[in-house]
């Protein structure tokens, strides 16, 4: 389903709605206001999604445990 | 760029120069205090609060708030709510002409006087009741005395005749000589023996007696008893215990003795008379004249509170237009007059932008006065720094706040609370992140802001009236919180699978076998971290590789967002030697060490090296490498090809900025003041030069000269004062001479500060991580001791009970100490984040506070209910 390819998707998708953002923020005194909020969201919260899932692209260890039952699939 | 003040700057502001006619300087004033966008600068600033024009005014208005504090007083002492003033329409509140403030002030000197007169007629009754209640207890109790003592007369005479025989023997013997009392029933003036009866306070009873037995060497013979009921003190409402105490003795030097010293201990003396039946009439009178006096004290004490709830009706409003028109004369105390005294002259601050507004209110209050001759609003020059004023509405205010706790940023620079609306909250959020947690605050905000309107009108404690002023934090603090709980995949330390897992666990043949999971082939978890890793033996070692790399990422984008403000503002400023000198170095620098560690970190996640048959290197013993062994790097340990070549440029360059840091700046100020200095120009401050030929003694009478040749051309006339602004330099703010030693100080400590920070900060970003990963643990521990054992339970109603009391625990526990002290924690640390670590890298803040002459302001500060 995800693969490498998400990363830049992700960008596409964070700079789309960055764009939206800043043009249709309501017009008025409060504009840089709204207009920077949102972007910065955006990106604020696309860097943290970004960073995990590079950190889970080639993972180096691999999870064991010891509480499962037997028959879990 | 932006045609309205937004958030990004502090709105431009100009010196405006008001000429108003005095006739109407006061309602002028009163309507820009209503308007709120303007701040007086004080033109008199050189006499005394007593010298001013208005003081007289000033003074009468204080004397009715003073008065209106009396009625709100007594008020309160009679419990008389007062009628809220948000209830009084806007019209009410408003300034109202000088004639209805005499009005008002005629009306509650007069109100002032009747409530008085009343308090104090009903004081003397209550005062005159108390009296007469202690009579008719010293009248009841004194009756047992007498009673007991006519039949001891015969032992009084005895104790008389013999010193020795101690008083209190009278008393233990009472019993046995109860029935001998036919004898004894003779008067007591027949033996000479007086008597003092009276109250007195209970705490002094020890005292009076231990005075009494010593100062009369035992002879006399007391008797008290306490009064069950307190007695209320009429002056001050508090309740006193007292006693009523007969003291018999012999002799009217003695009697005389007692009365003094019981008066001077406060004792409170009544007559009474010996007589059984005369005693019973004197009951019977004070009875009578209670009754009658209680009476009097309902109808005045009714009068009163008719009063009283007649005045505040009105209170609150009268209290506003008071404090409104206290507030314009001080304003008009700021004010200058020409010498005819026609015209009021106000120097003020205001936003460029409110101007047209400024002026068409003052039109209108010119054309409802009908005076011809207009207002004039000059705009004027000026080498004075304005303030710096951030329009802020009830989202942006609080942020705001943050930053202005911190300093008032510098006129026009790029505002930090414009960011830090996300900043803020969202760093938080790394440190905070359980959607669980973060829906419970959410959930918080959202309550206060939708019972925005009755929370802020209600009184509040300390600590929730802070909750309270920033529950548009919360709100965004809540909200991030929920989205990096996502990506901790974290709902109160449990996990939720929303995605299929990117790993695929082995078959379990037994319980207790521990099994791996391995990767799936092209499939990666889509948002946040696998839920496969909840519960595993190394999930923390995963989690800590993975938090701590985020925290080292977020801190580096922080940063350097913040260091690219440093380059708006140097460009605003059309400062290029902060660009070249300051900016670009130092961005290098940081880029070069830091930015390459970013690098590094996210190179080495997006290689698959196992693919590739390799052992992925260790990034902090490259790190270090870089520093210790410039140009080696072994082939083990290689990230890619060429990277020795390239730390040893990054290296290079990182060491060059710092002599370019160092003396730039500095170097090119001093180029710019010698090339100006050679061409014949000076500053215009520059007032110690004008003065460079007299001796040096001169030199240092010079600010004073300064200040009297002003003096005189200020009185003149009004509009000097424009040159004024231009010519000398201003009291206020000085001129710096250019001192080639100082910049350069300035400049070093720069340098090392950020050198140094660059190292520290990105350090300092760890927080981020211990937070989050401290968060986490906790409320592992606190979901395994409460609820989490409670399912475990064998028997199945011990089960029931101990999931729903664990629950509350749970609960209880997650809100006191994962959301309010957790949260307090991480919130303090986002702060420092943001004083520390970002500000620093372009924050000037030596900026003035913009301080409007607003009503509004004024009653939000000291509210009158």
């Amino acid at each position: 389903m995800a693969n490498g390819w998400s990363i830049i998707i992700g960008l596409v998708f964070v700079v789309l709605a960055s764009l939206v953002a800043w043009f249709f923020s309501p017009k008025g005194e409060n504009n840089t206001v709204w207009r920077s909020t949102l972007i910065l969201s955006f990106a604020s919260c696309y860097i943290m999604w970004a960073i995990t899932f590079l950190a889970q692209w080639h993972p180096l260890i691999e999870p064991y445990r010891n509480t499962l039952r037997p028959g879990y699939e | 760029m932006a045609q309205h003040d937004s958030l990004f700057r502090s709105s431009p502001m100009s010196l405006a120069q008001l000429y108003i006619s005095n006739e109407i300087g006061r309602e002028v004033v009163s309507a820009l205090g209503e308007l709120g966008c303007v701040q007086f600068r004080d033109l008199n600033h050189e006499t005394t609060a007593f010298q001013r024009t208005f003081t007289k005014e000033i003074r009468r208005l204080d004397n009715v708030e003073r008065q209106l504090n009396y009625f709100k007083a007594q008020m309160e002492k009679s419990s008389i709510p007062m009628r809220s003033s948000y209830e009084f329409e806007e019209s009410m509140l408003a300034a109202p002409n000088a004639g209805e403030i005499d009005e008002l002030a005629e009306r509650s000197e007069g109100l002032e006087q009747r409530i008085s007169g009343l308090n104090e007629s009903y004081e003397t009754l209550k005062k005159r009741e108390v009296e007469l209640t202690e009579w008719r207890w010293v009248l009841k109790e004194a009756g047992g005395f007498f009673d007991r003592a006519h039949g001891h007369t015969e032992d009084i005479r005895q104790s008389i005749d013999d010193d020795d025989a101690p008083l209190l023997r009278d008393v233990e013997q009472e019993s046995a000589r109860a029935n001998g009392d036919a004898q004894g029933q003779q008067s007591f003036a027949v033996m000479n023996i007086g008597f003092v009866a009276g109250v007195i306070p209970r705490e002094r009873l020890a005292a009076f007696e231990r005075i009494l037995w010593r100062t009369l060497r035992g002879n006399l013979y007391m008797n008290q008893s306490e009064i069950p009921d307190p007695i209320i003190d009429p002056t001050n409402n508090e309740e006193i215990h007292k006693n009523v105490f007969v003291i018999f003795a012999h002799g009217k030097e003695i009697i005389a003795k007692i009365r003094k010293i019981s008066e001077s201990l406060g004792a409170d003396l009544y007559s009474v008379d010996e007589n059984g039946d005369l005693r019973r009439d004197q009951i019977h009178e004070v009875n009578t004249r209670l009754s009658d006096l209680a009476s009097v004290l309902r109808n005045t004490k009714n009068t009163l509170d008719a009063e009283l709830t007649q005045i505040a009706r009105s209170l609150a409003a009268w209290m506003i237009i008071i404090r409104k028109e206290k507030a314009v004369y001080s304003a008009l105390n700021k004010c200058s007059y020409d010498q005819a005294r026609k015209t009021l002259i106000a120097e003020t601050w205001c936003p460029t932008q409110s101007i047209p507004l400024i002026k068409s209110t003052l039109q209108d209050v010119n054309d409802r006065a009908g005076l011809s001759v207009p207002t004039i609003v000059n705009q004027i020059k000026t080498n004075k720094t304005p303030p710096t004023y951030n329009k802020t509405n009830k989202f942006t205010e609080g942020f705001q706040t943050i930053i202005n706790a911190y300093g008032t940023a510098k006129y026009q620079e790029v505002n930090p609370g414009l960011y830090t609306i996300v900043t803020f909250p969202f760093l938080f959020a790394v440190m905070f992140g359980d959607l669980g947690h973060g829906f419970l605050i959410t959930l918080a905000a959202c309550a206060m802001i939708y019972w925005e309107k009755p929370l802020q009108r209600s009184k509040q404690d300390e600590l929730f009236a802070m909750a309270f002023y920033g529950r548009y934090i919360m709100l965004m603090m809540g909200i991030y919180s929920m989205f990096t709980g996502l990506i901790y995949n974290d709902v109160f330390s449990q996990s939720l699978s929303l995605f299929e897992s990117q790993w695929e666990w082995e078959k379990v043949e037994q319980p207790g076998q521990t099994v791996t999971a391995h990767l799936k082939k092209d499939h990666r978890y889509p948002f946040g971290l696998d839920w496969a890793w909840h519960g595993t033996g190394n999930e923390l070692l995963f989690s800590n590789s993975f938090k701590m790399k985020l925290a080292i990422l977020l801190g580096w984008a922080h940063m350097t967002y913040s260091l690219m403000l440093s380059l708006v503002n140097a460009r605003f400023f059309k400062s290029k030697i902060d660009i070249w000198g300051n900016f670009v170095p130092g961005m290098i620098f940081f880029q070069s060490i830091f930015g390459y560690l970013i690098f590094c970190i996210i190179y080495k996640w997006s290689v698959d090296w196992y693919a590739i048959g390799r052992n992925p290197p260790g990034l902090l013993n490259m790190l270090i490498n870089m520093f210790l062994k410039p140009g080696q790097v072994d082939p083990e340990e290689q990230l890619f090809p060429g990277q020795a070549g390239i730390q040893v440029t990054l290296l290079l360059l990182a060491v060059i900025q710092v002599p370019i840091l160092l003396l730039l700046k500095p170097l090119y100020l001093r180029y710019e003041h010698n090339k100006t200095v050679a061409q014949g120009y000076r500053g215009i401050g520059d007032t110690s030069r004008v003065t460079h030929a007299l001796d040096d003694e001169e030199d240092e009478e010079n600010p004073d000269r300064r200040t009297n040749g002003r003096d005189s051309f200020g009185d003149d006339e009004g509009g000097a004062m424009i040159t004024q602004n231009i010519g000398g330099s201003a009291d206020d703010e000085e001129h710096e001479e250019f001192e080639y030693s100082e910049i350069q100080i300035h400049q070093t400590i720069h340098t090392i500060e950020f050198c140094l920070n660059c190292v520290s900060h990105t350090a300092s970003y760890l927080r981020l991580w211990a937070l989050s990963l401290a968060h986490q643990q906790l409320s592992i521990v606190l979901w395994n001791m409460t609820i989490g054992g409670a399912f475990g339970t064998e028997s199945f109603a011990l089960r029931v009970v101990m999931i729903i009391v664990t629950f509350f625990m749970w609960f209880f526990l997650s809100i006191a100490i994962l959301c309010v002290m957790e949260g307090t924690s991480a919130m303090l640390h986002s702060l420092r984040l943001h004083w520390v670590e970002a500000m620093s890298k372009h924050f000037v803040g030596d900026g003035l506070p913009f301080e409007p002459f607003s009503f509004k302001l004024l009653l939000e500060e000291d509210p009158v209910d």
